[in-house]
């Protein structure tokens, strides 16, 4: 008896359309307004700068896709190259990446819907979005391809309808802002906190097992969702802002329906939020699947718990997969915080797209027998400037996303040593770790108790109520620290 | 029970580092927390957390 596996039964359109889905987000249309803020009618150029970044590295994906036609992406690709270390840090960032990215699309339809009932509680609605798309994907990639065909083609004619209605108003409108005083810095800033307007186009690549004929259809379907992508957002944004000045736009939760609202009147600023919210319903949906593949393969390869691998019978999905990264989606979402969510999606995606042209170059290199049904145009050069700008990139992310990407760096590492080097010895070391974080915790309670640390501002019962939650934690942290250190199994 | 327990505080120990550097309800002022080190305040929050949810994990991965 066979065991069940993917099923290849996504083509062209299904693909690209499931390519544009994933890219046009609502919360890129919301983020839109913020950056539009910060660089005024410089705008149109940043967005079309950031496409052209994207489309660099979308041309590694297309060859590796089609060179490695195997579940996980950038994840399998890195493994091939690099091997098991690096792999399995890509495996982790990609992953993570795509659960912030389902979580800020489910923010963004959330904002969006916003503009029609401003009393929603958003990060409520965001995280029930994520649930409900979940169960979606527990269903298979044929229901997911097909919701996701419908409501891109849906989105598009609406954005087609806002183009057309407010080209004539947005001739009329001059800037008056004087945009060469911005600089190469604001430039920069701006477009690091845009990159995500190109994100989820390489979902192609990671559902290559589910594609017909993915030596074709994988780099044609990448190369057109990047340029359609392009011309989509230049030509919203350049009628946005000439229907309503940046520093008005900035201010908006759905800057695009205020936008169309301005122009044809409030029935289009519903209609344009409409298909904001299925495009957020949409990129959600590819998010969470592509997040579900990437858990796949590194449970495939035995880095992460086997039963995370597992396919369900009926739907042949990877249903364990799917349900442990909804979780932590739906709670990511919960957040609701858009900037902090956004940059730590495109630190994600830098460190993502460095890593796939680097394994493009090293495969090049160790591999050159490789069938390539498609080759990178002018290599070396496109993906060394793919690494180049993935690189200037990161100097603009926002200090404390980079910290807590450092902090998932150190959970990584720690996973990947606990499975290589064994369960025990690291069971031990966190039990020296828990009695160390008593000692500390009982520290500062004792100096908090002889009013060696004094609180600011703080009230005598406040300063009590600290003291004995930290006796507390002493008391859990040592109790913990003992019960690991001596474990019977050690 | 331990291990729990221990996940818990590791938990609200990072979810408290975001309410500081976010100042969500006002913590900043309410504790006196200095804004100067508030990177300080997040990092020992945050390891503090990862650390104690870890080895509650263990605790937990036992049961």
């Amino acid at each position: 008896m066979t065991e069940p596996h993917l099923k290849r039964e996504l083509g062209l359109l299904r693909v690209t359309m499931m390519g544009i889905g994933g890219t046009v987000c609502a919360s890129s249309f919301v983020i839109i307004g913020y950056a539009a803020g910060l660089v005024g009618y410089a705008i149109v150029p940043v967005v079309i700068i950031c496409g052209v970044i994207s489309l660099l590295t979308m041309l590694s994906y297309a060859e590796l896709g089609t060179a490695i036609p195997l579940a996980g992406g950038e994840y399998t690709w890195a493994k091939i190259a690099y091997g098991g270390f690096i792999g399995f840090l890509t495996g982790w960032f990609e992953w993570l990446s795509n659960m912030f990215y389902a979580a800020i699309s489910a923010i963004g339809f959330a904002y969006v819907i916003s503009y029609i009932f401003p009393q929603i509680n958003i990060p409520l609605v965001a995280a029930v979005v994520v649930i409900i798309f979940a169960l979606v994907n527990l269903r298979g990639a044929k229901q997911t391809g097909t919701i996701q065909t419908v409501i891109t083609v849906l989105f598009l004619t609406i954005l087609v309808i806002f183009v057309l209605g407010g080209w004539s108003q947005a001739q009329v409108a001059q800037p008056t802002q004087n945009t060469g005083s911005i600089g190469l810095i604001g430039i920069s800033v701006a477009i690091a906190y845009l990159f995500e307007l190109y994100l989820g186009g390489e979902a192609i690549a990671a559902a290559q097992a589910e594609t017909k004929n993915p030596g074709r259809n994988i780099p044609l379907a990448i190369v057109l969702t990047a340029l359609i992508t392009i011309l989509i957002y230049a030509t919203v944004v350049f009628v946005a802002v000439g229907i309503v000045p940046p520093e008005i736009l900035s201010q908006q939760s759905s800057p695009i329906a205020f936008a169309a609202a301005q122009a044809m009147g409030p029935a289009a600023g519903i209609i344009v939020t409409i298909g904001l919210a299925l495009a957020g319903l949409a990129t959600t949906n590819e998010a969470i699947m592509a997040q579900s593949r990437v858990l796949y393969a590194m449970s495939r390869d035995g880095y992460l718990p086997k039963r995370l691998c597992s396919i369900e019978k009926r739907f042949c999905t990877p249903h364990y997969a799917i349900i442990i990264g909804s979780i932590f989606t739906a709670l990511f979402a919960a957040t609701g915080m858009v900037n902090f969510v956004v940059y730590a999606v495109n630190l994600g995606f830098i460190i993502g797209f460095f890593v796939v042209n680097l394994s493009l170059i090293k495969l090049r290199k160790i591999a050159p027998h490789l069938k390539r049904p498609f080759h990178v145009p002018l290599y070396p050069l496109t993906p060394i400037a793919g690494l180049i700008t993935c690189a200037f990139l990161a100097l603009f992310i926002e200090p404390s996303v980079i910290l807590l990407g450092i902090e998932l760096a150190i959970v990584a590492v720690f996973v990947y040593y606990v499975k290589m080097m064994g369960y025990n010895r690291f069971r031990i070391a966190f039990g020296g770790v828990s009695l160390g974080l008593g000692s500390l915790a009982g520290l500062v309670a004792h100096l908090l108790r002889t009013n060696s640390i004094v609180l600011h501002g703080v009230s005598q019962e406040t300063a009590a109520i600290f003291f004995y939650v930290l006796v507390f934690i002493c008391i859990i942290e040592f109790l913990a620290g003992i019960l690991n250190v001596t474990a019977s199994d050690i | 029970m331990v291990g729990v327990i221990q996940t818990a505080i590791g938990g609200i120990s990072i979810l408290f580092a975001f309410f500081v550097f976010y100042d969500i309800f006002n913590v900043q002022t309410v504790l006196g927390f200095v804004a100067d080190s508030m990177g300080l305040y997040l990092w020992v929050f945050i390891i503090f957390g990862l650390l104690s949810v870890i080895s509650g994990l263990f605790l937990l991965y036992e049961m």
